[in-house]
Parts: C-alpha cells; sequence; structure tokens
C-alpha cells in the first residue's frame, strides 16, 4: 500500500515547485534544505556541540559558587556534549587532582541537586587545571599548546567557549592575550570560538566604551556574551511569555491604563566578604545599571517582530534610549541613595556598612538607591517607573509591579474599605510567580468591597524545578544563542542614564551617612521620593 | 509510614491536616481518610482543605493559605491489578514536587460480584523551599468492586477537578476497544502508555493506539517513544554539520538492530526499532510503498519499503543475539548516496548512551557521543506531566508507523 506522508520535506522554493506540491506532483527542489528536518520538535534541549570550556579566574569566588555548579548540573542533566573538556585558569599552585579535589568539596557545598559520585567523577575527570598570571605571556602560549592537544584528545573539534570569570580590570589583558595568540580565530568548516564576560562592563560610560573596543578589537560582536545573570532567571524570561504569548495583558500595557510601575531587587544580605569591591561599586553600579535597567527595558519594551537576539536588544536598547540621561536637578530630585546603620535582619543583629571588612570606615559608597524614571516614547509617557535596590533590606525580595489607573468613577461610594487599584505583581524572587489583585464584595447583607488575589506560583503550577540562571545562560552561550545577554549598545545605553547620576554625586555635598538601619526599608527620602507623587512604595 | 497502606488496610478514621513542620523538599502526608462512595471520596476531599488552618500574611497583609493544591492535572491511573496500583502509587509519590494536582488509581476487583467502592484519601504535601509556600497533591485509591468496575467512566469523572487536563495512565495492556476505554477515553486529553512492553512484536497495539487521537480527539504519549529521545538528537546532530546535511535528502536506506533472545519471527516487542523508522520516515516524508512485514525464517527480522522522492528506501527491522532487554535497539544505520558520494551512520548504543559515527566515501568522520541514561517511569512520567501540550512529531511517528504496520 502506498500511503502519502502528511509533511512535505523539503519545503518548496518556487511558485511552480509550490503548485507542483499542491498538485501531488511534488519535484525535488532545486536547492537543498537549509534547515534540519531531523531537529523539528525535539523536545529535548539541543546539546551544544564538542567544545573545550576555557576558564579564567576559575580558583575565584565567582567559579566556585555559579559557574562550576551550574557546569555540574547540565552535566548531570546531559546537556553537556561527551566530547567537552574545562581549563581552568588561575595562579595558585594547583594540579589537576588539587584542583579537582577542591572544586569536588565547592560542588557539595554549592550545587543545587547533588550529582552522584559516577556522574561526579566522570565531570571532574573532564577538567584540567592550568597554572599562570594572566598578565603573562607564556600563560597563554603554554595554552594554546594544551588546546590544540586536547582537540585531539577529547576531540572537541576546535570549538573554544572563553569564560572569564575574573576581576574587570584583567578583561582587557586577556582578551589581547587571545588575540595575541590567534585564540580567537574561528576555523573554517567549525571550530567557533566564543567569549563570555561578567558584569560590571565597565565602572561608567566612558570606560564601558573602552572596554567594548577592547573586546571588539579582537573578537566580533556575535562571539561576545555579556552575562547579566538575572536575564536567565525563569521569572524574567517568562515576562517575555507573560506580556507577549498572552492576549489580554498587552493591551492594557501602556499610559492609558497603567498608573506607575516599580521594580525593586532587595537584599538581605551586607555586603559579605565582598567589601572592597562594593566599595568602588555602590548600589548604582552594581544592581541599578544591569539588573534593574534590564527589568526596566523587558516590561517597557515594544513587542518584537521575532524571537531572535537582535530582534530582542533593540526593542530593549529603543526603552533605555528613550530614557532621558538626568541632569543635576534631577538626580536631586528624583534619585536617593542610602547606606546602611547597624540594625537587625531576621532577628538577628548586623553591623553597620562603614563597620564591615575591608570598608572605609568613612565611606560614601551607597549601599540603597531608589529612582524614578520615566520612559519617553508615544506608549509609557507620563508614566513614572520608581527604581529601588539595597543591601540589608527587611527581606530578599525582586519584584516588578504595575499599578494599574483607578477606576474614573467610584460607584460603590458605601464601602466601609478605600478601593485598592488593580495591580499586577510579577515576583522575580522568592516565591516565583504572579499575582493580580483586584476588589471583590465582602459576602453579606452590605456591599463592601475588599481587594483579593489572584494568585499563581511556580510551585504550584509547574511539577518542574527551575534551572538556575547560569546553567541557562552557560547552556545557551554554548549553543550559540545570545537572547539573553546583553549587547555593547546596550551597555553603554544603561551607563548613559547612571554615569550622570554618578557625576552628580560627586558634586553634591557630603551624604549624611548612614541613613537607614539594616533591616528597614531604606531611608525615609525614598518613601518621600514616592509619597510626593501621591503613591507609596509596595510593602514586600 | 502512617496512613500510606493501600485500599482495605488503610486507617478508617480521617487524619487531618498534621501542623508538622515540613522539611524542604521532603513529602509530608498531610491527610489520610477513608471513604465507601463518590460523594464521600468528593466530601472528604473537601475537608482536605477546609480543614487547613495554616495561613500567614501575604503581600499587602491579606491572608494567603500556607499550603495550595498544585494546579497541574488530573492524572488517572487504570491499574488493572492490585500489585500494579501499588508500584504506580510509589512512581507518583516519589515524584516530590513534580506530581499531578489529582491522582486517581483506579483497580477493579472482583468483576462478578456486587457493586462496591473503597477509597483511600491522600493529601501529599511538599514544602518546595523554607520561604515558598507548600504544595500539596490528593491521591484517591480506589478499587472498584463488582459492576462499578466495569463502568470507570461513572467512577472517575465526578472526581476530576475542573479545568485541569485529564490524563490516563494505562500500565500494562491497554485494552483499547474495551468497554471501559470506550467510555473514559473520551473524557481524556492525553494517554499514556508504554508500548515496549506489550506482548507479541506489539505492532497490533500500536495500530490500535494510532486511531485514539481521531477517536477521541486526546494525545498519545508512549514512553517507549520518549525513552528513544536522546537517539533521535544524536541522528539529528549528524546532519547538523552542513557538509551532510545535504545527504539528508538523499537517504537510500535505513537498517534497525534490535536485541533478540531468539530469532523466531514475532518474540520480541519490536515497538521501540519500529518508532525510528517512523520517525525518520515522517520527519523526512517518506511514504509507504510496502509495509514492514515478518519473515518466516529464524533472524529473519521484519522489512519493508519506502518511498523517498523518486527513490525507494528498503528498511528492515533485524534482531541481534544481545543480553540487553529484548526489543531494545542497538544499532541505527543510515545510507546516503548523493552524486556518486557515499554517507554512512551508523548510531550504537552503550552502556549510558548512544554513539554517533559517520564516514563519508570510506573515510571515517569525527566520533560524536551523547550521555543516555536509561530512563526510569518516574522520570518519563515527571517529563509528561512538565511537557503537558500537544507534540504533533509523535503523532506523526505514530501515525507513521501504523502506516508501516498496515
Amino acid at each position: 500500500m502506498v500511503t502519502k506522508a502528511p509533511v512535505a520535506i523539503p519545503t518548496p522554493r518556487t511558485i511552480r515547485e509550490e503548485r507542483l506540491a499542491r498538485d501531488g506532483k511534488r519535484r525535488r527542489p532545486t536547492h537543498h534544505a537549509e534547515v534540519n528536518p531531523l531537529r523539528e520538535g525535539l523536545r529535548l534541549e539541543r546539546v551544544p556541540d564538542p567544545h573545550v570550556f576555557v576558564l579564567f579566574g576559575a580558583t575565584g569566588d565567582l567559579s566556585h559558587r555559579k559557574v562550576f555548579p551550574a557546569l555540574a548540573q547540565l552535566w548531570r542533566t546531559n546537556l553537556l556534549p561527551a566530547d567537552w573538556a574545562l581549563v581552568a585558569i588561575g595562579r595558585r599552585p594547583y594540579d589537576d587532582g588539587t584542583f579537582r579535589m577542591d572544586i569536588a568539596e565547592s560542588l557539595h557545598r554549592n550545587c543545587r541537586v547533588q550529582l552522584d559520585e559516577e556522574a561526579e567523577h566522570q565531570f571532574l575527570e573532564r577538567v584540567f587545571y592550568h597554572r599562570g598570571d594572566f598578565g603573562d605571556d607564556a600563560t597563554y602560549d603554554t595554552l594554546s599548546r594544551k588546546l590544540e592537544e586536547m582537540h585531539l584528545e577529547q576531540e572537541t573539534g576546535s570549538n573554544l567557549l572563553f569564560y572569564l570569570a575574573t576581576q574587570p580590570s584583567a578583561f582587557p589583558m586577556i582578551v589581547a592575550e587571545i588575540g595575541r595568540c590567534g585564540l580567537d580565530h574561528e576555523v573554517h568548516n567549525g571550530g567557533w570560538r566564543r567569549i563570555v564576560i561578567e558584569k560590571p562592563f565597565g565602572r561608567d560610560l566612558d570606560s564601558a566604551k573602552r572596554l567594548n573596543r577592547e573586546m571588539l578589537k579582537v573578537f566580533r560582536e556575535s562571539q561576545v556574551y555579556r552575562i547579566d545573570h538575572y536575564l536567565g532567571k525563569e521569572t524574567v524570561r517568562n515576562l517575555l511569555v507573560f506580556r507577549f504569548g498572552n492576549g489580554i495583558f498587552e493591551p492594557l500595557w501602556n499610559r492609558r491604563y497603567v498608573d506607575h510601575i516599580q521594580i525593586t531587587v532587595a537584599e538581605s544580605l551586607g555586603v559579605e566578604d565582598r567589601g572592597a569591591f562594593y566599595e568602588e561599586t555602590g548600589a548604582a553600579r552594581d544592581v541599578l545599571q544591569n539588573h534593574l535597567m534590564q527589568l526596566l527595558s523587558l516590561v517597557a519594551m515594544e513587542p518584537p517582530a521575532t524571537f531572535a537576539a537582535d530582534a530582542l536588544r533593540d526593542e530593549k536598547l529603543k526603552v533605555l534610549r528613550a530614557i532621558a540621561p538626568p541632569t543635576r536637578q534631577e538626580v536631586q530630585r528624583d534619585v536617593v541613595r542610602g547606606q546602611y546603620d547597624k540594625g537587625w535582619v531576621a532577628g538577628v543583629p548586623v553591623k553597620a556598612y562603614r563597620a564591615e571588612p575591608e570598608v572605609d570606615p568613612e565611606s560614601e559608597t551607597e549601599t540603597f538607591v531608589a529612582a524614578r524614571f520615566e520612559v519617553d516614547d508615544w506608549r509609557w509617557s507620563g508614566v513614572p517607573f520608581y527604581l529601588r535596590t539595597g543591601k540589608r533590606l527587611a527581606k530578599r525580595a525582586s519584584e516588578i509591579a504595575i499599578q494599574f489607573r483607578d477606576v474614573p468613577h467610584r460607584l460603590f461610594a458605601d464601602s466601609t474599605t478605600d478601593p485598592q487599584p488593580n495591580l499586577l505583581a510579577i515576583r522575580v524572587q522568592p516565591d516565583e510567580g504572579i499575582l493580580l489583585r483586584f476588589g471583590s464584595k465582602v459576602p453579606g447583607l452590605g456591599l463592601d468591597i475588599r481587594p483579593v488575589t489572584m494568585d499563581f506560583t511556580y510551585g504550584t503550577a509547574f511539577s518542574t524545578d527551575a534551572p538556575d540562571a547560569y546553567e541557562t545562560l552557560i547552556l545557551d552561550s554554548m549553543l550559540g544563542d545570545q537572547s539573553l545577554f546583553t549587547r555593547a549598545d546596550e551597555v553603554e545605553a544603561a551607563w548613559t542614564i547612571v554615569t550622570p547620576i554618578h557625576d552628580a554625586w560627586l558634586d553634591m555635598p557630603q551624604p549624611e551617612f548612614p541613613n537607614y538601619a539594616a533591616g528597614t526599608w531604606g531611608p525615609e527620602e525614598a518613601d518621600e521620593l514616592i509619597q510626593r507623587d501621591g503613591r507609596r512604595w509596595r510593602r514586600l | 509510614m502512617e496512613g500510606m497502606s493501600r485500599a482495605g488496610s488503610g486507617p478508617s478514621a480521617p487524619m487531618p491536616l498534621s501542623s508538622a513542620h515540613a522539611t524542604p523538599g521532603q513529602p509530608m502526608l498531610r491527610w489520610a481518610s477513608r471513604a465507601k462512595s463518590i460523594d464521600g471520596i468528593a466530601a472528604e476531599l473537601g475537608r482536605i482543605w477546609s480543614s487547613i488552618s495554616l495561613t500567614a500574611e501575604g503581600p499587602d497583609g491579606d491572608e494567603r493559605r500556607v499550603a495550595a493544591r498544585s494546579s497541574v492535572m488530573n492524572l488517572v491511573v487504570i491499574a488493572g491489578r492490585g500489585e500494579i496500583g501499588e508500584r504506580v502509587a510509589a512512581i507518583v509519590e516519589g515524584l516530590t514536587g513534580r506530581h499531578p494536582s489529582r491522582t486517581l488509581i483506579v483497580t477493579p476487583a472482583d468483576p462478578d460480584g456486587p457493586a462496591w467502592l473503597d477509597a483511600q484519601v491522600q493529601a501529599h504535601c511538599v514544602l518546595p523551599s523554607d520561604d515558598a509556600p507548600e504544595t500539596c497533591s490528593e491521591m484517591v485509591y480506589l478499587t472498584c468492586g463488582g459492576e462499578s468496575g466495569q463502568h470507570l467512566a461513572g467512577v472517575v469523572t465526578p472526581l476530576l477537578i475542573h479545568d485541569l487536563p485529564v490524563t490516563v495512565w494505562w500500565p500494562g495492556e491497554p485494552h483499547f476497544e474495551s468497554r471501559s476505554a470506550r467510555e473514559l477515553l473520551p473524557v481524556a486529553d492525553r494517554i499514556l502508555v508504554d508500548g515496549s512492553g506489550w506482548s507479541g512484536d506489539g505492532l497490533a497495539g500500536l495500530v490500535a493506539m494510532a486511531a485514539l487521537p481521531d477517536l477521541y480527539s486526546l494525545e498519545v504519549a508512549d514512553f517507549a517513544l520518549l525513552r528513544q529521545a536522546r537517539w533521535r538528537e544524536a541522528i539529528a546532530s549528524t546532519f547538523d554539520r552542513p557538509a551532510l546535511l545535504p545527504y539528508l535528502t538523499h537517504i537510500d536506506r535505513i537498517d534497525v538492530h534490535y536485541a533478540a533472545t531468539d530469532g523466531a519471527p514475532q518474540m520480541a516487542n519490536v515497538v521501540r526499532p519500529m518508532y525510528h523508522v517512523a520517525w525518520l520516515a515522517s520527519r523526512l516524508a517518506m511514504s509507504v510503498v510496502s509495509p514492514i512485514r515478518a519473515g518466516t525464517e529464524a533472524w529473519s527480522g521484519y522489512d519493508g519499503l519506502l518511498r523517498f522522492g523518486r527513490r525507494r528506501v528498503p528498511v528492515s527491522l533485524r534482531p541481534v543475539e544481545s543480553t540487553s532487554p529484548r526489543g531494545t535497539t542497538l544499532i541505527v544505520q543510515l545510507h546516503a548516496t548523493r552524486a556518486h558520494s557515499q554517507l554512512w551512520v551508523e548510531v550504537t548504543a552503550y552502556a549510558d548512551g548512544v554513539v554517533v559515527q559517520a564516514s563519508l566515501d570510506g573515510e571515517p568522520m569525527p566520533e560524536r557521543r551523547f550521555l543516555a541514561p536509561r530512563k526510569r517511569e518516574g522520570d518519563l512520567l515527571a517529563e509528561t506531566i512538565e511537557t503537558a501540550g500537544r507534540d504533533p512529531i509523535s503523532s506523526e511517528v505514530l501515525a507513521m508507523a501504523a502506516r508501516l504496520v498496515d
């Protein structure tokens, strides 16, 4: 029996081929199909090409806490290619054996799901240590030879992924050395080269431009993956699905219905053992310039034409460019900075910022920043975006709250409860989910209205664990998907907004720090900032 | 654990929700009670939630429940025998936080006796993390005696949570033409089976199963097909190489080798090897010239003929003596000829994965390995729960498999 198959592959390309196909006289297309039809509908995450993962700063905190655990999880779930190896570069005197033992300990401490003994052994035996100084030519010459040997021994197909988990000051040096050795050269017919760098991408607009210039002297933009781990969080990725995969919200997502938007990234932790780093960074550089600006752009962006990386990033960029860099007067009026004093967090007494290790006792570094921005475009004109972030706040909570306008006419004026406008809150962490608040009649003879919520939580609706943001982003970089990575022009556009804030602070009188107690929601001025507009921060 | 016993041996008095502090990731039995009628079961299910006294302050001061029922799906398990029900219950309980909202494990019993029902109603909760609310799922072990076991839809339908999808898991050998199936499948959105466990070569079951989507507008998920995911990934990856992609449209032979203990025709279940051929044929829009038929000789396996454009593509399923479970795929071989150039692709199973070897005109290409540890039923169930949407590719594979058998 001859049975007609349901799918026409290869797809007809010309009108003649299409007509013949319709008539049941399918002809072989004159060109080969450019897509692999066997890929269609494969439900597994694609496994990246074989490659060597070259990790700079392998002995550092970030590598131990985030990068190795993420790689181990990818290995555990069979998402790394079997022909995969990692070269860990650091200055400390390890060999392969001692470094693997160190990593094993770190995996036991930091993995969200422990690997079984065999998987851990398989993972670790693919990790090789390469000792060397980042500024020493010899480090790279020997690395180059080692990689050539590994490509042959491990059959990694000449593909290289460089991951820079180092101090940002080392980026230009490492990139230049990679270029000097020709390790950035992509090989014809396979053999890709990619580089992943961690924030901060510069400390102001000028340094960001310099860094991008140095980076692009060696690599093309399509080879550069700038990690902002917030973009890898499941809830943040869901924001796009929530907005553009549902029909009922997007018509309300504009100045006509939205009163204002609040974005909070609150941490209950202090600076821990990163005092020296934080002294040079502060809340504006550490969170406002990247995480908060990225969340803002995802909330405010127009729908991209496609889900391709550049289409997405083009739209985010437009949002950042629609925020006018604040003038000195605007910084004074619309931006509040703070620094935590001693206090109580979760029932435990904690030190003031100035008493933390490696922190100047007269430090003027801000551990809190709140700001009001406006996105001057057709959709958002006149809608304020209130952003706040801080350390040692009352609790760890990140949330995007869209506050809708009040009803135009109060029909139920006799209600004993003040009506509250509708609110949509997207909880980024913890207790990830989405909450919609609306008014409901209190059962009974009267006509009282009380706000109630429809509360969706990931834990109840989905039965699977969300991957850690680093797992998502590292896998994407291995697969060559740049959608969740920040492009050079986005970084610069965000600095265009944040740099004037820093410049203005330099010209202002010395701040009266500390100005908020640890375990509170920040300085009073932050409340005043929003109360001035007749609004208040959400209680999280 | 108290209250974990199956129908007939559980506690007779309701055990209210325990207020004991949960440990993140550790499931806790929060409720167990018993009922003898549908109304009784529904009342017990209602009591679980009306008895919850644990509440917490939510955002903006509104009161919010600490424990919440998951809103994922209804899972109805048709357990032909009590021991299947126990095995399935253990799998569902082991999903820890990846569970359906309500699981009804239905076991018909004593078909010639009077009609009776016996149900154990349980709530299992898990704390995903310290700062998240508890998520609970309900489990009902339902034994249907006498004629009630012949009218499963009447028992199951009133107990489904409305607005949530219904998945029917039919372990063992399902009877798609039975009265129970005819009554129950119309209320289902999806049916889960494991074709690799069916008797004989399993191909008759495939044909019957392929008719279900049209008969009942439901999705079919076969664990046998899900288990082969990494094989498909491995085969697809071969043609990700730009140099090899053009050969995909020039495939002129497909051979699949499977494990057998003796070579007698139709002794090993060949559902899994058949799925390999069906997947390739459906993805490449091949049509069936001669369905796959068993040879009469020992160790001859099965042969068929496909058409791919103007080419005829012989396909074979060959038994190979092996210690692997019968019907396990051992090797998938593809051959393609394009402009006098020949491509051989051989995908072979090893202990924990598959390895792809390819050679172009006799010149071997770099080998590529894919990790693919064998998945347990629990993993497959969890995967099926997670990917709840339509799977047109599986539907096409199933339809093609049925055409290959006709």
